[in-house]
């Protein structure tokens, strides 16, 4: 048989899954919609035959691109939209951060010993902290939290500038937590830095104010967002190096496999680290500036690190009777 | 057709679970570096755009909040820009679609939100430490031009329309011959293509070409050709005698 003749008997066929093809991608009933499988089965043989008698290459890339557009069209899942963001919250994220218990403890150390370092040798040592620091960060942790400062004064006047400052820290800090993902491709040098750093230049921000400012408008002040902004920096840095672990470390898989499966565990563990600094941001924009009680705050930050344990220490277990 | 040590091709043969190989032709480094410059002028545009829609809101009072919703916005086009137009039914930015490309799964099929998220917060890294020089020598490296994301995304950029049938029909006037010694498959999908293509050249180039098979025809020169075609013809529709 010749490219013509097989041509010539299948074309029908062809035509058909072209048509239905197109119904599909402009969202139109077709009759034929249901038979779809079949008629991309019957291309896939016909394309086989094609390459197997070395038909004519315009009836080859006819099929072959028949084949990819039937491929796509029957592959086209819509995704899960809110069920699955809720899965994802309420299970697949905390369960996952509880299995990489490994990362999770290195990644605490490395963010809290910097941070521990500086903070208590700071006030004997100020200079570190001042390099880290410099004289502009200086100056705005002076501003904000400032000797002659009170935690009941009023720190932003309006709401407008509440919500330029949550933008600004969802623009900074989820920012900063997508970088510390993605640095672990550098091998998880990139995130092993940014998490160091991070922790280093916070705990010089912690002993500064204790050597120069009012650590009670400061502590006041940072009670309320502080749990999920310093657990999505430890967990962005989870993700970071679960992916650079896949990339020096692939186990048994090949390098390749590795890297693919290590992204999409880091991918759900960014997506949950965004996930609690964007409430962090929401906290720290609209809730920790007020002018309140020093202890409410105290409360509410106590609240929120209980709730943010909880939740990832517990969310997401399967119950025994389950 | 092609051993899995084959040459670098910009043709990628993927077996889909139907037993069945297609191919995917991948899109190589030049290609889209010129989409992304277009998507680029996009952003620039969009930024430009947006700072001035939010300043002229500003002079309505509570230039805060606009100053606010600018930086939301260039964070989320920074990081999300692409996604956004990757899960669209064209799995392709505008940049990408105007140069005729798009991403998909290294199987073929469609590009999924996971995979796009991954691509795409990746791209930081095959950005650095200028100019995607990280995901330039990635493409460089591997079979199907990934660069990093790619890789770990399982994702390539493709030609979203593989290159359209070629209508040229030209009568080639031989007798059909068999070929005096057996081929096997590849050289006679090679002499397949090249009768296949020949009309496309001139003469020079055809008779340039045949000359390099004169070991089969035994001939060169429009001899060699003629000898060629006919091995051809053959190999496309069998001896004249021979019922099909």
């Amino acid at each position: 048989m010749t490219s013509h003749q097989f041509e010539d008997e299948n074309n029908h066929r062809w035509q058909r899954l072209e048509e239905v093809i197109d119904a599909v991608e402009t969202k139109q009933p077709h009759e034929d919609i249901e038979r779809l499988p079949t008629l991309f089965r019957q291309i896939c043989h016909d394309l086989s035959i094609a390459q197997h008698r070395l038909y004519d290459s315009a009836i080859i890339d006819r099929l072959n691109r028949l084949a990819i557009a039937g491929y796509r069209t029957l592959e086209r899942r819509l995704s899960g939209g809110w069920d699955r963001l809720a899965h994802l919250i309420l299970r697949e994220f905390p369960q996952t951060v509880r299995q990489e218990k490994k990362l999770f403890w290195f990644n605490t150390l490395l963010f809290w010993a910097p941070f521990f370092f500086f903070a208590i040798w700071t006030p004997h040592d100020p200079e570190w902290a001042m390099r880290l620091l410099g004289p502009e960060g200086m100056v705005s942790m002076e501003s904000m939290y400032g000797s002659h400062t009170s935690p009941q004064d009023y720190m932003r006047e309006e709401f407008g500038s509440n919500f330029m400052m949550f933008a600004f820290y969802i623009y900074n800090n989820v920012g900063i937590d997508l970088r510390t993902f993605a640095g672990g491709l550098l091998a998880g040098i990139g995130t092993l830095f940014i998490v160091l750093f991070n922790g280093a230049h916070i705990g010089a921000a912690t002993g500064y104010v204790h050597h120069a400012c009012n650590p009670h408008t400061f502590y006041s002040f940072v009670a309320g967002h502080s749990a999920p902004e310093l657990m999505g920096v430890v967990i962005s840095g989870m993700a970071g190096m679960r992916l650079g672990l896949s990339l020096i470390h692939p186990g048994p898989h090949d390098r390749r496999t590795s890297l693919v499966l290590g992204g999409r565990r880091a991918l759900l563990l960014i997506l949950g680290a965004c996930i609690l600094t964007s409430i962090a941001a929401v906290i720290e924009g609209f809730w920790s500036a007020n002018p309140m009680s020093p202890w409410i705050k105290y409360t509410f930050g106590a609240i929120v690190w209980s709730l943010t344990i909880a939740y990832l220490g517990f969310c997401g277990r399967r119950s025994h009777a389950a | 057709m092609t051993s899995p040590n084959a040459l670098a091709d910009t043709l990628q043969t993927v077996e889909l679970a139907d037993g069945v190989e297609i191919q995917l032709r991948v899109a190589g480094p030049a290609i889209r570096s010129l989409a992304w410059t277009i998507d680029a002028c996009i952003a620039i545009a969009c930024y430009i755009a947006a700072a001035i829609v939010m300043g002229m809101l500003g002079v309505f009072g509570m230039e805060n909040v606009w100053e606010g919703a600018l930086l939301l916005f260039m964070f989320f086009f920074n990081w999300f820009y692409n996604v956004f137009f990757e899960m669209t039914r064209h799995g392709a930015t505008p940049g990408q679609r105007f140069m005729g490309i798009k991403v998909a799964s290294v199987n073929g099929g469609p590009v999924r939100l996971p995979q796009s998220l991954i691509r795409n917060l990746l791209r930081f890294i095959d950005f650095m430490p200028a100019f995607y020089l990280f995901g330039f020598l990635s493409t460089l490296c591997n079979q199907r031009f990934q660069r990093l994301g790619d890789l770990v995304a399982d994702t390539v950029v493709v030609y979203a329309d593989p290159k359209p049938a070629n209508p040229l029909r030209v009568q080639i006037n031989a007798t059909p011959q068999p070929s005096p010694h057996p081929l096997s498959r590849p050289e006679q999908a090679a002499i397949l293509q090249f009768i296949e293509r020949a009309p496309l050249w001139s003469d020079d180039r055809r008779i340039e070409l045949a000359n390099l098979l004169s070991p089969l025809t035994g001939a060169t020169g429009p001899e060699g050709l003629r000898r060629l075609y006919a091995i051809g013809l053959y190999l496309r529709q069998g001896h004249p005698s021979k019922k099909s």
